[in-house]
């Protein structure tokens, strides 16, 4: 097989795998929504509130707490 | 798994890189050893042409000028035979441009003389009325730097195995010379001494002949050579 | 952690909105003047050879591409950042020294950079210009940067990345991948110990040179006309309407879908190629169904004005920004279309593909630049904007010198592109090259009289700022959504 073949075998592949990788997103982006999992849309809201004072969509410090009590401290 | 990436700035720029690097990887990788074989009777630049070339870079002729003919007959009949990828083996850069305001100049040496250019350099006008390119005068008086041009060769000849002091045809003699500094001058001034007295300026006839080579002798020897 | 005393601290933002402006007032200015000279030759002679169009050409693009719409990236990081982070740069003095030094290693590199484009030193590769010395102050500028956007990632109190951040990742990642590999070049100097010391030569050779070259070139422009506008755009114009995005999942999809389709756009190299034909014609089809998200991004902006269109009359910083996407859906839909087979064969090399990229730079890049600034600037200073009747004012003439700029240039191209192929009775060519150079005077003409539009326009916005800086009304507190404006 030419080289070219090789490359466009290769190509058209990857192409086909990101795509089915970016549709498989979408379906995890809607059905974790339904779901009740994550709610994306709020994250729209961090640029709204972005003040330093203002609490954060989901703190960071919260889950390192999380964290901790399972590890036993 | 989604979601994890988004919270983990890391892996998260890990994917973006790997989505975006493959494309490189299989688009340009796999041309690479084919395109850059060079096609039969095409020989590295001499140590002038490549002066010369270096002063079509410096000034950037490439802003408005492609060195690409195309495949449509509209443009074999304008500038001739269409463009090979092997013609450009010895391109360092390459020097294909984006844009044609001005003509293409891939095979300009074909259709273009000495003098023409030199005159069309010095007042474009008075050759092509008309035409927008500006005049070019600094050229003449510049003095071509020969030692960076032959320092662009043998570099191109130690890193890259550019074929100089090579018999490449087989015919048994060395097809492009480059051998010592002194050696690639002594011929450099030879060739420009033909170019010079070609465009019938004494003013650059008589630098050659102080051992000075003006800029415009090396472009043109650079645009005569490309056919 | 809590300390009530700190603030977000905008002293590098700010000193990049200056750059900014004083970068798009030099490039652009650099730009009208080779525009006219495309009309009039003999403007090419006011600087002796300093002013030739050849020489100024790359000092246009790169003063734009890499001084102003840099600067302005720059300038919003250091806003965005911190922001959608929830962290201040004054509660890390590394974060914080490094950033300036990252700003004034960044405006020596760029000054260096125009006085050596000046003197004729150059590599040619477009956009790509600059020497290899310059080349390695790049580098390290981009690591710089790099260092800055993951500490302050480290220390961030918002768990979740705005989506504004991952473009900005995505243009880190993707210019330093690209700038990397299309400069590798060899110093002649250093292995033979003679002549010009600024002096390199490409590793690439040919048809290589010019794969990595077009691979670079037209990436470059997604990771830096286009990536990190958007990052922008998606913080500013929530923020400034005060309406959220339309949709967050659909930002997140139109990312990746971003990124597969630059992923493409390279790819019509191929489609000139040996591969079978049913594999081309896939290529096209998954071309089409991958674009989709990209204008994802667009809409979604749109989309965030829904209902609250009378925003659009009120505010001149909502005109921006929507006629900003507008002009991103417009030049993502011409990109495309510039790209089949026959179209390419008539518009390449010609004023088209110019009028194009302005369409994008002049109607994207730089108004979104321009609405991003004037957004920060009540919150630098904590003052009203000075005028919003000269915003209004810039707006209208900024708009009409675009569509002057790129109606023209489709013209010029279209004509160019006809001419050059057209043929008389007998097969012969009907025109020689300079029949279609005249024919152009009228349309070079138009365009560099649309960019001088655009170009006083930014002399508006400058007065504008300064004036904001100096003497406009103060105001107590933050505004938190639309930016105070003075009538």
């Amino acid at each position: 097989m030419e080289i070219r073949e090789i490359q466009g075998y290769l190509y058209f592949f990857f192409i086909l795998f990101l795509t089915f990788v970016l549709y498989g997103y979408i379906v995890h982006l809607y059905r974790s929504e339904k779901k009740g999992e994550r709610d994306y849309e709020k994250y729209g809201k961090m640029a709204l509130d972005d003040e330093l004072t203002s609490p954060p969509v989901e703190p960071l410090d919260v889950n390192e707490d999380a964290k901790d009590k399972r590890s036993g401290k | 798994m989604f979601g994890w990436l988004e919270k983990n700035p890391f892996f998260f720029a890990v994917g973006v890189f790997v989505v975006i690097a493959f494309a490189g990887l299989i688009e340009i990788v796999p041309d690479f050893a084919q395109a850059s074989r060079p096609v039969v009777g095409t020989k590295p630049y001499s140590v002038l042409e490549l002066a010369g070339r270096q002063v079509y870079i410096k000034d950037s002729c490439n802003a408005c000028h492609s060195q690409l003919i195309r495949p449509f007959k509209s443009e074999t009949d304008r500038y001739g035979m269409y463009s090979l990828s092997g013609e450009y083996a010895y391109d360092r850069p390459f020097l294909w441009g984006s844009k044609r305001t001005g003509p293409d100049l891939h095979r300009v040496g074909n259709y273009r003389t000495s003098d023409w250019h030199a005159n069309h350099m010095w007042d474009p006008t008075s050759v092509v009325p008309g035409s927008i390119m500006p005049a070019y005068k600094h050229m003449f008086t510049n003095v071509t730097d020969l030692e960076t041009a032959y320092a662009e060769a043998l570099t191109v000849k130690k890193v890259f195995n550019v074929p100089y002091d090579t018999d490449i045809d087989g015919d048994g003699k060395i097809d492009v010379p480059l051998g010592s500094y002194e050696e690639a001058k002594e011929r450099a001034l030879k060739y420009a001494m033909k170019i010079a007295q070609e465009t019938k300026r004494e003013d650059l006839v008589n630098m050659v002949k102080e051992g000075k080579i003006p800029e415009i002798v090396a472009l043109i020897a650079y645009l005569n050579r490309l056919k | 952690m809590q300390n009530p005393a700190i603030e977000y601290d905008y002293t590098v933002a700010k000193w990049f909105s200056y750059l900014a402006i004083l970068f798009g007032i030099l490039g652009m200015g650099v730009g009208v003047l080779i525009a006219f000279q495309l009309a009039f030759p003999e403007l090419n002679y006011i600087f002796g050879q300093y002013s030739l169009f050849s020489r100024l050409r790359p000092i246009h693009t790169n003063v734009v591409a890499y001084g102003f719409t840099l600067s302005g990236i720059w300038a919003t990081w250091y806003y965005i950042g911190q922001r959608v982070l929830k962290v201040s740069l004054k509660e890390s003095p590394f974060l914080n020294g490094l950033a300036k030094v990252h700003f004034w290693l960044y405006f020596i590199t760029a000054l260096l950079a125009v006085v050596s484009l000046l003197f004729r030193v150059t590599t040619s590769k477009e956009y790509a210009q600059f020497e290899w010395p310059l080349d390695i102050l790049v580098v390290i500028i981009w690591v710089i940067w790099g260092i800055g956007i993951f500490g302050l990632i480290g220390l961030r109190r918002e768990k979740t990345l705005y989506i504004s951040m991952w473009y900005f990742i995505a243009t880190f990642l993707g210019v330093a991948m690209l700038y990397l590999f299309n400069n590798m070049a060899v110093p002649t100097y250093l292995v033979t110990g003679m002549g010009d010391p600024l002096h390199s030569v490409s590793m690439y050779a040919g048809s290589n040179d010019a794969l990595v070259q077009w691979w670079f070139g037209h990436n470059a422009v997604a990771f830096v006309f286009t990536v990190p506008i958007i990052a922008m755009i998606y913080y500013f114009l929530p923020k400034e309407s005060g309406q959220p995005v339309y949709s967050y999942k659909l930002s997140l999809l139109s990312f990746w879908g971003l990124m597969f389709v630059y992923l493409w756009a390279g790819g019509h190299h191929l489609i000139y190629s040996t591969v079978p034909d049913w594999m081309q014609t896939m290529g096209s089809i998954f071309s089409v169904i991958l674009i989709l998200p990209s204008w994802g991004s667009a809409l979604n902006m749109l989309l965030t004005m829904k209902g609250e269109w009378g925003q659009l009359k009120d505010s001149p910083l909502i005109k921006f920004m929507v006629l900003a996407s507008t002009f991103y859906m417009l030049s993502t839909l011409e990109g495309p279309i510039q790209s089949i087979k026959s179209v390419n064969a008539l518009a390449h090399f010609t004023d088209w593909i110019p009028g194009h990229v302005h369409d994008g730079t002049l109607g994207w890049v730089g108004f979104m630049i321009i609405a991003a600034i004037m957004h920060m600037a009540p919150r630098f200073f904590k003052r009203e904007i000075y005028s919003k009747k000269l915003l209004e004012a810039q707006f209208w003439l900024q708009t009409t010198g675009i569509v002057l700029y790129f109606s023209s240039m489709w013209i010029a191209g279209i004509t160019q592109g006809m001419m050059w192929r057209a043929v008389d009775q007998y097969g012969n060519l009907a025109y020689s090259f300079i029949d279609t150079v005249t024919v152009l005077h009228p349309y070079y003409t138009l365009r560099a009289i649309g960019g001088l539009m655009y170009f006083i326009g930014l002399f508006m916005w400058a007065y504008n700022f300064y004036k904001t800086m100096t003497a406009a009304r103060q105001i107590e507190k933050e505004p938190q959504f639309a930016s105070p404006m003075a009538a």
